[in-house]
């Protein structure tokens, strides 16, 4: 197909001299570590089919109380494909967080989140909150009893922080318990407040990443580096990774769609054995590890205050890692990068169990 | 390391099966359907498995070309206007 | 025979099949995205069973409004006793027309469109006439099917 002429048409208005000198020299490091570079692609590309899902599911779906269970049979029961785009759209959610999760861990273990790329690790983690928000907020939208509870169990855990929780608890409620008005929302957020900020985000990380080029692990860097074009070597290994996970997602949606139980009644007593989406088991879990009362004070809210430590540690890693930003090995953050993974693991085991 | 992963899933997929509430029958049941269903998902297999040999085979093709070392474009080359 | 040349290169030959390929297997996964974008547009009633009792008691001169699949139908009830059904859409724009008792004569608002009892466009920019419906009388049901369609009732 020759577009010679679409492309002269183009460079007499515009100079692509830069951007095609860019693209034709972006070098990326091949070495043993090499798989882990394209989780990050991967979760972008499963990014992607949600948008696209979502937003064909908006088309038919209503986000008010009243009829937002029903609006999700109607698309499951009677549109061409409906039960499929909605098996799509949540498979592909469970996955993207699954490849988030991989994704952070590796960039955690192999340090890639030291000196210069630390705002990478920063946006990343900003996006990794916005991820789970957007597996909240979702999670709400079908409004049936276990969401309906999950999402009260949810706000009401943030609201045991001190001092903000009280208002974190109204502001994602919309009121004092979870009603209506929390669907109305958390639709706001899932569909529109949510989307934009990841965009913004998103664009943020890809520049950097961009800007600084692939990290390459501490025990390679001093080692002289083989390095290959991403265009087109790199692109087409990303094409072929994102059509196999493509090729799974779909072969789940179709194989396991997914169920919707009872309507949600904020009357009716919380059902038996209800438990959140599994990304939050491991908090769940944690909480339930606190004694109701220490020493006086509230168990859930020393619960919650650890909780958070662990994170905003878990956030400023990169400040702390001293010796990783000098380039040197640093096996006490690596020990701490496993036992974050370990335990995130056990207690999500535990929670599923129990 | 095997046995462990495998018995994981096991009882991984049997808890899903605690949550069946009141189901809303969603897969479709009627079996003409369901064998379009499968139907489908072959002929999707086979395109992107397709999709992944031809993408192989223009990967082979630019390593073999840069591996002579073809590939770059002189600088100021004249336009064959 | 077999021939010392390629008749195409080896870019080519890739390149052709890999947008080939790519082509098929997007327009099959787009397709399928905008079936399910699309809804299955509605087609207008073959026919639509009534109540007699809702209708059979309007006074003369007048019109009562009942539902032609998502469309608004009239029915009519002439000075001289004789019901008549028909589509209540104006020919110009689709927009809902009403009746005027004192002209005997069908409005459109939209753009001031006029028509008279038996459905002519008579004033304004309509270009066709009104569409009327064939009304039967079942039993304790009016059948009001478009004209020419021959209705089979399915057997309950």
């Amino acid at each position: 197909m020759n577009c010679q002429r679409l492309k002269n048409w183009f460079e007499e208005r515009y100079d692509f001299e830069e951007l095609k000198r860019l693209t034709k020299h972006k070098l990326v490091p091949t070495h043993q570590y090499e798989i882990w570079y394209y989780t990050g692609g991967i979760t972008l590309f499963l990014f992607g089919l949600q948008f696209i899902t979502g937003m064909v599911l908006a088309f038919y779906y209503i986000p008010y109380f009243e009829h937002a269970h029903k609006s999700i049979i109607e698309i499951v029961t009677k549109l061409n494909m409906g039960w499929f785009f909605r098996s799509l759209h949540h498979w592909g959610a469970q996955l993207a967080i699954v490849v988030l999760f991989i994704h952070v861990w590796s960039t955690l273990l192999l340090k890639s989140y030291r000196k210069p790329r630390e705002f990478l690790w920063f946006s990343g983690f900003i996006l990794l909150g916005i991820s789970i928000f957007f597996g909240l907020s979702g999670y709400l939208l079908l409004w049936d009893e276990r969401a309906f509870a999950a999402v009260r169990v949810a706000t009401g855990g943030a609201g045991n922080l001190p001092i903000i929780g009280n208002f974190i608890k109204a502001f994602l409620r919309g009121g004092i318990d979870v009603t209506g008005d929390t669907l109305t929302r958390f639709y706001a957020f899932h569909v529109s407040i949510l989307p934009l900020i990841t965009l913004f985000l998103i664009g943020v990380h890809i520049l950097l990443v961009q800007y600084h080029g692939m990290s390459v692990p501490l025990s390679l860097e001093k080692k002289p580096q083989k390095q290959i074009p991403f265009f087109p070597n790199l692109f087409y290994k990303d094409l072929i990774i994102w059509l196999i996970v493509l090729g799974i997602v779909v072969t789940l949606s179709t194989l396991l769609p997914p169920e919707i139980g009872q309507k949600a009644d904020p009357l009716a007593p919380t059902p038996e054995n209800i438990k959140p989406e599994w990304y939050f088991l491991f908090l769940f879990q944690t909480l339930k590890l606190f004694p109701g009362e220490i020493m006086g004070l509230n168990g859930e809210m020393i619960a919650i205050i650890l909780i958070s430590c662990g994170i905003l540690f878990f956030f400023l890693i990169p400040l702390f890692d001293r010796k990783s930003s000098r380039g040197e090995k640093s096996f006490l953050f690596t020990w701490i990068g496993i036992i974050y993974f370990v335990y995130f693991v056990v207690m999500t085991v535990i929670g599923f169990l129990s | 390391m095997k046995r462990i992963i495998f018995t994981l899933s096991l009882i991984f997929t049997n808890t899903l099966t605690l949550w069946a509430q009141d189901k809303i029958e969603v897969f479709p049941t009627v079996p003409y359907d369901r064998f379009i269903i499968f139907h489908t998902l072959a002929i999707f297999w086979i395109a992107i498995i397709g999709l992944i040999i031809i993408i192989r085979m223009k990967l082979k093709e630019i390593e073999r070309i840069q591996k002579m070392g073809i590939d770059k474009e002189e600088k100021d080359i004249p336009l064959l206007d | 025979m077999k021939i010392n040349y390629s008749l195409i290169t080896r870019r080519t030959f890739l390149n052709t099949l890999f947008g080939g390929w790519l082509l098929t297997f997007c327009g099959g996964s787009f397709y399928a995205l905008l079936k399910f974008a699309f809804p299955t547009l509605g087609k207008e009633p073959d026919f639509v069973v009534l109540n007699t009792k809702d209708y059979i008691d309007i006074p003369s001169n007048s019109t009562k409004p009942f539902p032609w699949g998502g469309v608004m139908g009239l029915f009519f009830k002439k000075d001289s006793g004789t019901m008549v059904a028909l589509k209540g859409v104006c020919t110009h724009m689709e927009c809902n027309i009403t009746y005027k008792p004192e002209d005997k004569k069908f409005y459109c608002a939209c753009h001031q469109g006029w028509f008279d009892e038996d459905g002519k466009n008579i004033a304004g920019p309509p270009p066709k006439p009104l569409e009327f419906f064939d009304v039967k009388v079942e039993g304790e049901k009016f059948i009001v099917a478009k004209k020419g369609i021959k209705v089979e009732l399915p057997k309950a």
